[in-house]
């Protein structure tokens, strides 16, 4: 049989929406680079940094000498030694592998923080942990600081890892998440800062082949925390479900970016994050990105975003990006929304005898309540319950007469 | 021995076209023990009339008064008039995710009590209403409404009944919806309820079929935002030979058994 001649389409620059599947993505034209040279200052104007409120963060563009106030120590969630034969505690050079090996960094901030002190916290993790891990993290003042924290889980490991950051700090920090092959592991990232603390972080993700890697982040303390997460595949086969919950208050920026990149066949990821604001000038947002490259056919992905906004004066940025170079996928569906309370819920648990501002409590509460038990760590799961219903105990004189005085 | 004195109560929904008014001088009263059945035609007013008693925020009282043993509960929040003994079964039960059947009865329970309820005699009376409305266990430890089926939530709600012991009742079309088992199991947890507690029933429906099960003490008949006709047991039959297009107003082309 004579062999069929195949024609490439090939885009024209001239008219790149004449061929707009030719188009190169625009995930692959940001730039990745050690050096922070190579990344402008950010500006509003840059599509990455424009619901950032920069003068808040601009200590963070350039290379400074960390403080070192910042302790990190590991042991088991109850607090017990870990088992040395499963869990591995050590410092590194920040050149040195396994840091530095998930991507290079993709933005100012992360470059700077990279080039701002020179050692890298290694954790590994292997085998059948019988207990989740727990990695402190501690501020110690408000001098500017940079962590570089590596999470290596070796192939076939299954496990826990919970990253608990408080206290008082103003941290550059830098997390790479290295998922062996076959591995089924979580990493929870909590931040219960003190209210006066700024965190602006870069995450690094790679997802083996064949792995599952159930990623959370829990954002409810802190003036300013801005978490961009970048994620890769290892090989096919493998899954990423990225969960969020923020809580914002008066005054407050809460910031969580997902890159979800399928850049192999038959993975699936699924991100879902929702958050509460309550005060004025409590400010979330929230950008999901993914991209479903060529190279990725049955690709199965969502991406979902909710708001639920409990007194006048918040803003709840929510934006979706999908970006699919490939038709031969099972789904990749995304979700947003901003709201207010849903006057029928409220009404049916008033009727049934409950105070207004005790069913405001009920609902809020159940729509965390979800997604906090699918973090899958018991204790850390009580624990964020606890803390939630607190705020929420804690909001109901001044705010909660805002909000009806404003009905 | 309570009474609930509907009198002369007018009333208007919020709707995109403005304000609209529906109940247009309804008056009923409803004694201890009594089953009042409110029948009538498709926007007559039945579900306005319901909703305006327990409080929705989309309902405005315009005239009118409903005394609960003397107190006016249109001056009260939703929530205290749950507290003086009224009780709303919805056609449509709300979902509420993530807050458990079990945090929400204990909730409600301590509400209208005004104190929690003894755990050990509350986990039984929980367990006891369940096992007889034939629900499931695992009906305890999921959401608030959350995925039931139309006749789980009808059970739900009469398992609220139960539960919290209201002076009165009106139950909204509970009777829609429901195959002939659910509507039988329904049934028996309302007449239980009564007999237990005495409590008074409005029993508002489109069909004679419900009352087969619970048996009325008094019939009415709702159309225009008012009661306008009222007798025994014998009216419901009559209903369902006639129809309702006799209470109709002039003009109306939609047949009311559409």
């Amino acid at each position: 049989m004579a062999e069929q001649e195949v024609n490439i389409p090939v885009a024209d620059p001239n008219d790149p929406y004449a061929m707009p599947a030719a188009m190169p993505s625009s995930a692959d034209n940001q730039t990745r680079s050690f050096e922070v040279d190579d990344f402008k200052v950010p500006t509003r104007k840059q599509e990455d940094w424009r619901y950032t409120p920069l003068e808040r963060i601009s200590e963070f563009f350039d290379v400074f000498e960390p403080s070192g106030e910042t302790k990190v120590t590991v042991s088991n969630i109850d607090g017990t030694p870990v088992d040395a034969s499963q869990v591995v505690r050590s410092v590194v050079e920040r050149g040195e592998a396994p840091s530095g090996t998930v991507m290079k960094p993709n933005d100012r901030v992360s470059a700077v923080e990279w080039n701002s002190g020179g050692k890298s916290v290694v954790v590994s993790v292997s085998g059948e942990l019988s207990q989740p891990v727990l990695v402190d993290v501690e501020g110690h003042g408000a001098d500017l600081d940079s962590l570089h924290l590596v999470l290596q889980v070796a192939d076939r490991t299954h496990g826990d890892i919970v990253v608990r950051h408080q206290g008082l700090a103003r941290l550059a920090e830098g997390v790479e998440i290295v998922v062996g092959r076959d591995a089924h592991v979580s990493t929870t990232f909590v931040q219960e800062w003190d209210r006066a603390s700024k965190h602006v972080g870069n995450q690094r993700i790679h997802v083996g082949e064949g792995s599952s890697l159930r990623h959370a982040v829990v954002t409810l303390g802190g003036d300013i925390v801005r978490l961009r997460m970048d994620q890769d595949f290892g090989g096919p086969q493998s899954e990423l479900n990225m969960l969020g919950i923020y809580f914002a208050e008066a005054g407050q920026h809460l910031e969580h970016r997902t890159m979800v990149v399928h850049n192999f066949a038959d993975c699936k990821s699924r991100v879902v994050y929702k958050g509460a604001l309550d005060g004025k000038d409590a400010h979330s947002t929230w950008v999901g990105n993914a991209l479903i490259q060529p190279t990725a056919p049955n690709t199965d992905s969502y991406e979902l975003n909710r708001n639920l906004v409990l007194t006048p004066g918040p803003v709840a940025d929510s934006e979706p990006n999908l970006e699919i170079e490939n038709g031969n996928i099972i789904g990749a569906g995304h979700a947003s929304s901003v709201g207010h309370f849903d006057d029928e819920e409220l009404f049916y648990l008033q009727s049934r005898g409950i105070t207004e501002s005790d069913a405001r409590k009920l609902v809020v509460r159940g729509f965390f309540a979800d997604l906090i038990e699918q973090i899958g760590v018991p204790s850390i799961a009580e624990h964020l319950m606890n803390v939630i219903d607190r705020r929420l105990a804690r909001g109901e004189s001044a705010d909660m007469q805002a909000v009806l005085e404003d009905k | 021995m309570s009474t609930l004195e509907i009198k002369d109560l007018y009333a208007s929904v919020e709707t995109k076209e403005g304000r609209k008014q529906i109940l247009k001088g309804a008056t009923l009263t409803v004694k201890s023990g009594e089953t009042h059945a409110i029948m009538g035609p498709n926007g007559s007013g039945k579900s306005t009339l319901a909703y305006t008693l327990a409080g929705h925020p989309k309902y405005f009282v315009d005239s009118g008064q409903a005394l609960l043993d003397g107190e006016d509960i249109l001056k009260m929040t939703a929530d205290e008039r749950a507290k003086a003994g009224l009780f709303l079964a919805m056609q449509y039960p709300v979902e509420v995710p993530g807050v458990s059947m079990t945090n929400f009865l204990r909730t409600a329970k301590t509400e209208v009590d005004g104190k929690a309820p003894a755990i050990r005699t509350w986990t039984k009376d929980l367990q006891d209403a369940m096992k007889n409305l034939r629900m499931d266990k695992k009906f305890a430890s999921r959401s608030v409404n959350e995925g039931f089926s139309g006749g789980e939530k009808k059970r739900a709600e009469v398992l609220q009944l139960e539960l919290l012991k209201p002076k009165f009742a009106i139950m909204d079309e509970t009777d829609s919806g429901l195959d002939v088992d659910a509507l039988r199991i329904v049934s028996e947890g309302v007449n239980r309820a009564k007999a237990n507690t005495g409590l008074g029933i409005m029993l508002i429906t489109h069909y004679t079929r419900i009352l087969k099960y619970i048996k009325p003490d008094i019939v009415h008949v709702f159309a225009g935002g008012k009661f306008v006709k009222t007798g025994g047991p014998e009216l419901a039959d009559e209903l369902e030979e006639t129809g309702y297009d006799q209470y109709l107003p002039e003009g109306a082309t939609e047949s009311a058994m559409a």
